[in-house]
Formats: C-alpha cells, sequence, structure tokens
C-alpha cells in the first residue's frame, strides 16, 4: 500500500491545501502520474503518485489545510486491505525529489465515463465533468447529471438584496470557475495588495547606449539580447548600493536579503509566472538574457521546477512590446518593489538645447512604503537609469 | 484470293468437325430437323456481289466503314503500345470489319444497337463520329460518356441508335430482349441488334437472355461474333454444343451462319433476319465466322494461337478480300480505294487532336450523375 | 377511411400506375395466371392482358435484364423477383449494369425500372426463402431502395417509385402483405427519400425498417407504461436517407437504437449509426445500439426463426440498457 503525502513544495512552506483529486477512489493510478493538486505559499503543484494501483482512499477533501508529512490518501490493489487508523497515518517528511509541474492538467483518458453531450455541456459553462456524479448506467456521467449540476450552481447564494426592485440580469456568456493557478494568483495578489502600501514613481531613460550595444553585439556574435535583460542587469547592479529595496517585510520582521535574485515575469497562456534568476548581479547581460530565454521556453512548456520559481527578491516586468508606456505594477508579495519597463521607442526630446528624436523608455518602480520612503526609492531608479543609459557601468 | 468454291469445305477445315455447315448437314441426315436448320451464308464471288438487291453505293459504303474501323483500331493500338499515350483495358475490333460493316449496314437508321466492350467497330458502323470515340478513349468530357464510361463503354451512343454497352460478358443478352419488348410494344417495326462472342454463349444470362427472347418473340438479331478464342479460351474446347448457332436451335429460335470477313455475306444473313424480325417473326442467332488480327485486348498478343491458323487467317482479311472482289468486277478502282483511304487517315487524326485538346471533367461534378434527378 | 391489406394496397398503386401510363409492362415469375405468390397482382392479368401482364421463365438475371433492356427502349417496367433469396442470379443485371448505366455514359442513359422483391422472414421459410440484406443494394450507388412498412405507406411509395428515373428496388415484407391498415381514397404519392416518424417521445429515439416498425412501435407501448417515450423513425427509403429527421430526433433525446431485420454485421443499423455518430456526435447521451438479427442463416424450427428475428421484447431490452 503506496501513501501519498503533502510534500514540501516550498522552503517555508508547512501545511498545504488539497485544491483537487484528479482521480477518485476506485480509480486505476499508475506511478508517477499527477493525482491530486496541492497548492504551496506561492504556487499549485501537481503531486504524482508514488506507486500504481488502485486510489482506494482519500483522506482529506479539496479546500482542506493539511500539514506537510501527512498522509493524505492510500494508493494500492483491490485486495489489500486498508490500514485501520488511516486517518491519522503520518509519513516521514518526503524529500522534494519529487517531480512537480506547474500548470494541472487533465487528460482525457484519466476522467471518469461521460456521454458525449454531458462533456459538451459541462464544457460550454466551465464545469470539470469529472467532479459531477453519474447516475447513467455504469455510473456514466449524462445529460441529466450535467443539467442537475448547472441547476445549483444557478442556485448558489445569491446575496442580493431582495427587497430591492428587480434589477436588470445581464445573461452570462460563459462562467469560469476560479481555479488552480489563476485562484493562486487571485489570492496571492489581493493579499499583497491588502499588506502593502504602495507607491509608484516614474523616471525616462535614453536607451541609445543599450540599442548600439545590442546592435554590435548581435553583429559580433548572431546573439539577440533582449531589452528585459539589460533592465534586469542594471536593476540588480543597482540594489547592489539599495541593499533596503532588496527586501521582505513579514508581520514585525524587515529582511535584507543577501543574495539578489531577480524575478522576470512572463506571460504564458495558462497565465503569469514570475521565475527567479538567482545572483543576478554575478550574471553578464548576455548571461541573463540566455537564462530569460530559457525561462520563457520552460514556462510555456509547463517544464519550470520549484527552484525556479521560489527565492526572488525582487521583480521586472516589461509590458513595452505591447505598446505600453506606464504602468503600476502591482508588488510580487513579500517582496518590497517591483520595476515596471515600458515601450522603447523614438521621442522628441530637448537635448542640448534643441528638440531631437532620442530612444526613450520609462521605468516604473512601485515600492512598500512601509520598508523604503520616496527618497532611497528615487534614488535607487536615479541609479538604474544612470546604468542604463551608459551600460558599459553594467559589467 | 483463296475463296474456295466451297465454303463448307473450307470452314470444315478452318474449324474442325465443329463447322455449322457440316453440322447442318448432320441435322439433315438424321432426320431430327424438327427446328429450321442452321442456314448458311457463304462468301460471294466477285460476280455475284451486285445480286439480292446489293447496290455499289451500298458496297462501297461497306468498304468505307471497314477501312474508317481498321484505320481508328491501328491509330489506337499504336497509342497505345507505342506512344504510351492510353491506358486501361482496351479491345481491338481488328479483323472483324466485315462483320460490323456488314450487320449493322443492314439496318436501318432508326433500329438500335447493343454492343459489348469490344465495341469501337460496332460503334463506328453505327455511325457515332470518330471525335467522341477518341475523346472517350482518353477519357476526356467530350467523349461519349463524358470520359466515365472508357474503351469497354465507348459505344454507348443513343443518338445513333447504340442504346448500351456492356463490360460484363453475356450481359447485353437478355437487356437486348428487354428492348425487344419495348420495340415491339412500340409497334414501328423497329428492330434490336446485339452483339457477343462465342465465349458469351455460355453465360447463365445468355441462355435465359434467348430463351426468354424465343419465349416473347421479341425482334432482336443476336449477332454472335465466332472469332473462335474467348481470350485464350478456345471455343471448341469451351462451348459444349455442335455450334453456337447450333445453340440457338435448343431455343426454337431461327439461326444462321456467315462469313464473318465476307461484308457481304454477313449483310445477306443480317438482311433476312432483321426483315423476318420486322415482319413480326421473332429473332434470330446469327453467327458470324471470324478471327482477331491480334490477341483479346490490346496488350495481349494473342500467341497462344497457332502459327499456321494466324496465317490462314490473314490471307482472308475482309479488307483486302472486298477491294479485291470490287477490282474484278469492276465496281471500283485503285483511285477510289485511295481517295476513301485518304478521307479516313485525315478524319482519324483530326479526332485525335480533338482528343488530346478536349478537357477533363472536374471531380466535384461526379456527383450529379449518380441519379437522375 | 377505408382499410386495406399491404398487398392490396399494392395492387392498387400497380394497377393505377397502369392505367395512368400505358408504357408500364408487368414481368415476374407467376404474376399473371397464378396471380402472384402473396397475390400482389390479383386481376391484373385480366384486366391488361398478357402484353402488359408477363409471365416469365425461371430466369431472375432475364427478368432483371429485361426490364433493363425495356426502359432503354421506352417502357417503365415493373419486374418482380420473387424472393429476395433470388435476386443474387440477377445481381450482375441490377448492381453492375442498371445502377451504373446512368453514371457510365456521362448521364445519358435513364434506366426508369422497379425491381419488386420481398423477404418471407417469419413464414418459417428456412434459410433459402428467408433472406433480408439491404445493404448489398443499397451499397451500390445508382440505385434507390425502399422499404414500406404499412399499406399507406406501400402504396404511396410504389407509385412513387414507378414514376422515378432511377432504378428503384422495392423491397417488401412477407409478413406484412396480409396485415391491414388505412388508406386514403383518390390519388396521392409519397416522395421517396423521406422518413415518417411513427410516433413521438422525449426519451429514445428507435429506427425501424419494414416489418420490425410494427415491432418497434409494440416496444414503445410498453416503455411508455414505464415511463419511457420514443420517437418512432421509420425511414421509408434507406437510399437515398433521410439523415436529417434521424439527427433531430437524436438531439433531442440523445439515445439511438436501430432495429431491422437484417443481420448484425454490415446491415442497415451499421451505416445509420455510423452517419449519426459522424454527424451529432456531441448530442449522443449512450451509445448507439442495433437490434437486427445474430450473424447466422435463417433457422427452419419455428421457435428457433421466432428466437432469431427481432421484436418488441428485445428492442425494449436495449431500451432500458440505454437508459439505465
Amino acid at each position: 500500500m503506496y501513501k501519498v503525502a503533502v510534500p514540501r513544495l516550498d522552503p517555508g512552506m508547512q501545511s498545504g491545501k488539497i485544491v483537487e483529486w484528479l482521480k477518485r477512489e476506485g480509480d486505476h493510478v499508475e506511478k508517477d502520474v499527477p493525482i491530486v493538486m496541492i497548492e504551496g505559499e506561492k504556487t499549485t503543484f501537481e503531486v504524482n503518485s508514488p506507486g500504481a494501483g488502485v486510489l482506494r482512499k482519500v483522506l482529506f477533501e479539496p479546500g482542506m489545510d493539511v500539514p506537510v508529512g501527512q498522509t493524505i490518501a492510500l494508493v494500492g490493489e483491490l485486495n489489500e486491505p486498508l490500514p485501520v487508523d488511516a486517518e491519522s497515518q503520518q509519513t516521514p517528511e518526503p524529500a522534494m525529489a519529487q517531480q512537480t509541474t506547474v500548470v494541472p492538467a487533465i487528460s482525457r483518458a484519466q476522467e471518469p465515463s461521460a456521454s458525449p453531450v454531458a462533456r459538451r455541456m459541462a464544457r460550454e459553462v466551465g464545469i470539470d465533468v469529472s467532479k459531477i456524479k453519474g447516475s447513467g448506467p455504469g455510473g456514466r456521467i449524462v445529460r441529466e447529471d450535467v443539467q442537475k449540476a448547472i441547476e445549483q450552481m444557478k442556485t448558489q447564494p445569491a446575496a442580493v438584496a431582495v427587497t430591492t426592485q428587480e434589477a436588470r440580469s445581464v445573461p452570462v456568456a460563459k462562467t469560469i470557475r476560479l481555479a488552480g493557478k489563476r485562484k493562486a494568483t487571485a489570492e496571492r495578489l489581493s493579499y499583497g495588495f491588502h499588506t502593502t502600501v504602495p507607491v509608484t514613481i516614474t523616471m525616462d531613460a535614453r536607451m541609445e547606449a543599450v540599442l548600439d550595444q545590442r546592435k554590435d553585439l548581435h553583429s559580433r556574435t548572431g546573439e539577440e539580447i533582449s531589452i528585459t535583460a539589460y533592465v534586469v542587469k542594471a536593476a540588480a547592479k543597482a540594489l547592489e548600493d539599495h541593499q533596503m529595496i532588496n527586501s521582505s517585510l513579514e508581520g514585525d520582521e524587515l529582511r535584507v536579503y543577501g543574495d539578489i535574485n531577480i524575478a522576470v515575469a512572463i506571460n504564458t497562456p495558462d497565465g503569469l509566472v514570475a521565475p527567479v534568476l538567482p545572483q543576478t548581479n554575478t550574471k553578464s547581460v548576455p548571461e541573463i538574457s540566455r537564462s530569460i530565454r530559457d525561462l520563457t521556453e520552460r514556462s510555456m512548456q509547463n517544464k519550470l521546477v520549484v527552484s525556479d520559481l521560489t527565492g526572488g527578491t525582487f521583480t521586472v516586468t516589461n509590458l513595452g512590446g505591447y505598446g505600453v508606456e506606464l504602468f503600476a505594477p502591482v508588488i510580487n508579495p513579500p517582496q518590497c518593489a517591483i520595476l515596471g519597463v515600458g515601450r522603447t521607442s523614438e521621442r522628441p526630446m530637448i537635448i542640448e538645447g534643441q528638440v531631437r528624436a532620442a530612444s526613450m523608455t520609462t521605468l516604473s518602480l512601485v515600492f512598500d512604503h512601509r520598508i523604503v520612503d520616496g527618497v532611497p526609492a528615487a534614488q535607487f531608479l536615479q541609479r538604474v537609469k544612470e546604468l542604463l543609459e551608459d551600460p558599459k557601468k553594467l559589467d | 484470293m483463296p475463296y474456295g468454291a466451297d465454303f463448307k469445305q473450307q470452314a470444315i477445315h478452318m474449324h474442325g468437325t465443329h463447322s455449322p455447315a457440316a453440322v447442318g448437314e448432320q441435322i439433315m441426315a438424321s432426320g431430327t430437323a424438327r427446328f429450321e436448320t442452321v442456314k448458311s451464308f457463304g462468301p460471294v464471288e466477285a460476280n455475284e456481289l451486285t445480286k439480292h438487291a446489293m447496290s455499289r453505293e451500298r458496297l462501297l459504303q461497306m468498304l468505307r466503314k471497314m477501312i474508317e474501323i481498321r484505320r481508328f483500331e491501328e491509330r489506337v493500338e499504336r497509342l497505345f503500345l507505342q506512344e504510351g499515350a492510353l491506358i486501361g483495358p482496351s479491345h481491338l475490333y481488328l479483323g472483324e470489319e466485315a462483320v460490323a460493316a456488314g450487320a449493322v449496314g443492314a439496318l436501318d437508321d432508326d433500329d438500335l444497337i447493343i454492343s459489348t466492350y469490344r465495341g469501337h467497330g460496332h460503334a463506328i458502323a453505327k455511325g457515332v463520329p470518330m471525335k467522341p470515340l477518341m475523346a472517350e478513349l482518353f477519357g476526356k468530357s467530350t467523349g461519349t460518356c463524358k470520359g466515365l464510361g472508357g474503351s469497354m463503354h465507348v459505344a454507348i451512343y443513343p443518338e445513333k441508335g447504340s442504346v448500351y454497352a456492356t463490360a460484363i460478358v453475356g450481359s447485353g443478352v437478355p437487356i437486348a430482349t428487354g428492348v425487344g419488348l419495348a420495340l415491339q410494344r412500340e409497334g414501328k417495326g423497329r428492330v434490336v441488334m446485339t452483339f457477343f462472342g462465342d465465349g458469351a454463349t455460355n453465360t447463365g444470362a445468355f441462355h435465359e437472355g434467348i430463351n426468354l427472347a424465343s419465349v416473347w418473340k421479341v425482334p432482336v438479331i443476336f449477332v454472335c461474333e465466332n472469332n473462335m478464342y474467348a481470350m485464350s479460351t478456345r471455343a471448341d474446347y469451351a462451348v459444349a454444343a455442335e455450334s453456337v448457332a447450333a445453340r440457338a436451335q435448343a431455343y426454337k429460335m431461327r439461326s444462321m451462319v456467315a462469313d464473318g470477313n465476307d461484308p457481304v455475306s454477313v449483310y445477306l444473313a443480317a438482311k433476312e433476319a432483321i426483315d423476318a424480325a420486322r415482319n413480326g417473326q421473332g429473332a434470330t442467332l446469327l453467327e458470324c465466322m471470324t478471327y482477331k488480327l491480334h490477341g483479346h485486348g490490346v496488350y495481349d498478343k494473342g500467341d497462344y494461337r497457332p502459327k499456321e491458323e494466324i496465317e490462314a487467317w490473314l490471307k482472308r482479311d475482309p479488307i483486302d478480300g472486298l477491294e479485291a472482289r470490287l477490282l474484278k468486277a469492276n465496281l471500283a478502282s485503285q483511285a477510289d480505294f485511295e481517295k476513301i483511304e485518304k478521307k479516313v487517315a485525315a478524319e482519324v487524326e483530326e479526332s485525335l487532336a480533338f482528343a488530346k485538346a478536349s478537357p477533363v471533367l472536374p471531380f466535384d461534378e461526379l456527383a450529379k450523375y449518380v441519379y437522375v434527378r | 377511411m377505408p382499410e386495406l391489406t399491404y398487398a392490396d394496397a399494392l395492387r392498387e398503386a400497380l394497377r393505377e400506375e397502369m392505367l395512368r401510363d400505358p408504357r408500364v409492362v408487368l414481368m415476374g415469375e407467376e404474376i399473371g395466371v397464378f396471380e402472384g405468390v402473396y397475390k400482389v397482382t390479383r386481376g391484373l392479368l385480366k384486366e391488361f392482358g398478357p402484353e402488359r401482364v408477363r409471365d416469365t421463365p425461371i430466369s431472375e438475371a432475364a427478368i432483371a435484364g429485361a426490364a433493363i433492356g425495356a426502359a432503354l427502349g421506352g417502357l417503365k417496367p415493373v419486374a418482380e423477383i420473387m424472393y429476395m433469396d433470388f435476386l443474387p442470379i440477377a445481381l450482375d443485371q441490377i448492381a453492375t449494369q442498371a445502377a451504373k448505366m446512368h453514371f457510365m455514359s456521362g448521364g445519358k442513359l435513364k434506366v426508369p425500372m422497379v425491381l419488386r422483391t420481398q423477404y418471407s422472414l417469419g413464414r418459417v421459410h428456412g434459410a433459402q426463402h428467408s433472406q433480408f440484406f439491404p445493404s448489398v443494394l443499397f451499397q451500390v450507388p445508382g440505385l434507390k431502395v425502399v422499404l414500406p412498412s404499412t399499406p399507406h405507406d406501400a402504396k404511396g411509395l410504389l407509385k412513387s417509385a414507378i414514376r422515378d428515373e432511377n432504378p428503384v428496388v422495392f423491397i417488401e415484407s412477407g409478413m406484412l402483405y396480409r396485415t391491414k391498415g388505412p388508406v386514403p381514397d383518390g390519388e396521392y404519392v409519397i416522395p421517396l427519400g423521406q422518413c415518417d416518424v411513427k410516433k413521438t417521445g422525449n426519451d429514445i429515439t428507435i429506427v425501424a425498417v419494414s416489418r420490425v416498425v410494427t415491432e418497434a412501435l409494440a416496444a414503445a407501448v410498453k416503455l411508455e407504461e414505464q415511463g419511457i417515450t420514443a420517437d418512432i423513425i421509420d425511414p421509408r427509403t434507406i437510399q437515398p436517407l433521410d439523415l436529417p429527421t434521424i439527427l433531430e430526433s437524436v438531439k433531442k433525446t440523445g439515445r439511438l437504437i436501430i432495429a431491422s431485420d437484417d443481420v448484425k454485421c454490415g446491415g442497415i443499423g451499421s451505416e445509420i449509426a455510423a452517419q449519426v455518430v459522424e454527424e451529432a456526435f456531441d448530442s449522443l447521451d449512450a451509445p448507439i445500439l442495433r437490434v437486427a438479427a445474430p450473424d447466422m442463416p435463417i433457422p427452419f424450427s419455428p421457435t428457433l426463426e421466432q428466437a432469431y428475428m427481432p421484436n418488441a421484447q428485445k428492442i425494449i431490452e436495449a431500451a432500458k440498457r440505454l437508459i439505465g
């Protein structure tokens, strides 16, 4: 009998929340194939079955917080007897050797039997068909079952004042249940927003030197260096002299980090991720650019690992590629600040008394005023600008 | 030209003891001739050509038809074998021209024929123009069947009274019986003539068909082109009867034999059969003794046949034979023949150019031909 | 409304068409003097004479071939193949000649003939006088295949078949000849290629052909007692098939049973099931089931034949399997 326990997915993780069971009691499971989704401190992970067999017992339902190490399910043969006190089984903390991936995916073949029309109806309203109880022959989920589930959804607590006049009801085009990554992101950012005191300051930087150096490197090595890489290196170097910004506030403790690990925001079809470049200040701009490219690829393929997503001390986010000039991004809790990069474009500037075209970009720094004040933040941003305008100083 | 005085002797020599003439004699001798004997029409001597109301025009017309068939088929053969321009099975009428020219020549224009996969000759004899014939062989939309039938159905041309051509041996016989029924009910005296080979007379459809034709006394002329071989199977092995014509006697049907390499012989026999049909005297089975120049299909050399046999029949070439007699009887000159040849050659080339230049039906137009809408 | 037997309804159709169009001629074995083995052609020889009602020798290939030739020659023949078991003897004429002539001739030839036949499954005629295998025919493009299940349908469909310019194989059911049903007075035709919804319901769609339609209707009554209502659809023509009517019903009920007297393997049910899955997959609430005869020749012994045949009970069992 295999025991499935809550693994330690983040270094600081004490307990995990059961998000979703991917298999039901009685389903056949394979070794190293995901059977449950658990939410750690920062992200939600799939946890694999330690062995092949039948999922004999599920001990905790979704929504429950379970301490790390606690057994949450049992996998074995059909004829194996269940341990008497299966509920209170505690396994020694398993190593984080389990292969986990970030983005959950329910594969078709593992779904319970559902008729084609049931699948379609569930898909159209965004219900996971496998969560519905089947009343058809052999436990098949049939149309009636989905219809009932939809009815239930509709009659969830409305909590609107019944005394008011009849409000206009807007037809719902699509209902998508908040789950998985989206849900985790929503909860985490909401928490951050309610605890930090964000202030935004902006500064424009001239990018000719960066563009020239990029062009030069490209013609020499053929390599494309991203602008983001330059900004990341500039921020990392600037943080060396402005350590207070490379910190986090947890309760009453202000932690100034020893390493500078810049997280880079990457947009994937499944949502935003911010993988980390460890010891960013020790890496060269081309190295950073390559790392960013690698992380982007792996993000798109859902191949990020735990170490990719933990240990960030500062975040850089670039919406310039989408035409944004200036924006106030949300600080990535529990970090102190986040630097937003806008579009690099030609603008008319007064240079030595003359109106001339210059390549400019707007840097937007959002910082937590509980940790730093405006002047130190401005001085940090000034330093970033300096480094960008004279990239030779970056290395 | 070895048109012997004694066709019977020759026929016996050519066809062994299964010669119909010999059989006829046997039946007569045995006194069991309850049914009509097989009437035989031998080759016609030069000095007898214009007997039986056979005009010079008609003789030249038949010659022209034979030359048209011969040159068309020769060109088709080259397209297949030398030029590789045509593909698929094709069964040439080379050597049998006299049967089509004589039998179809005896029909009126509004009489009908049903042909087979060896139908290029019947089609030309019935007046199907060469252009759509050639185009059909190339699978073009300007072909007789819009390219959907091919060589084996090329003779389908109801506009000229060729109402069907089938690729299934023997299957045309019952269909001809049905057409005969329709013509009988029509009451205008029209007749239908259908062609098939010696092998067809062994199929169930043949026997069912001529039996029913005899029962209904329909105006059909069943023409059997006995070229002695069904592919490589000899008729004297596979036909378990004294002769094909003798088979008709088992169905109380009039039967005849003609020299299939003499268009005049065929014409005279066919005429008699047609007149009988027109006068409500029922169907006739007309067996024409003939021979293929080459094999069954265009790729078949026919070398399973004894060399002496092939050579003997080559000497009886129908076109040479008629030309010789026309010259002998002073009914035509060499110049007349050359004039025909020239015109025919031009017609053949014209049809080839037409076929090559024609388009193919687009595939998405095909569905509408499955049903009559 | 007057009631006629299935056989009499057919006869009326033949008679009316023969009166209407002098080109219509009948040919077949025993149709004249004997008046037909199932009496469908009773009185017709007397009324129309031997020119138009022709007894033939036992020559299925010639009967079919002569019908083709007659059609080519301008007549409108209605030929009879006494038992569907004899149809293969004429298969060359039907499938290789008639079906293909219009296409092969690039649209020049038309074969406006009807080939009537029947299957006697249920009459203890044994393996060689009971067969029903329409698949052989509807797998041949160029033929139309019609199967009436009631006297009303039989008359209207036969008239349409005779007027159709394509070769039509008209398959009657030996078991149905003596059944009675309402047939309206006066002229009416039923177009080919149209389903008839003979009963409506919401829970399940039952497509049934020929004899099995009565079984399906009986099953529907019994199912209603258990609160299960069914759409009973009789395609009437299986080539061309009126698929939209079937799809509409399946989209409503989500469950489909196809019931017919042919064997399961490669039968009518197989084709309809495949078409429905292709076009209405996302409407299916359950697998598609076929109620058909088992894959074996028909046993002679009467109780064994009864056990072999599709019936209301088997349809009910299939319905239960779908609904659970």
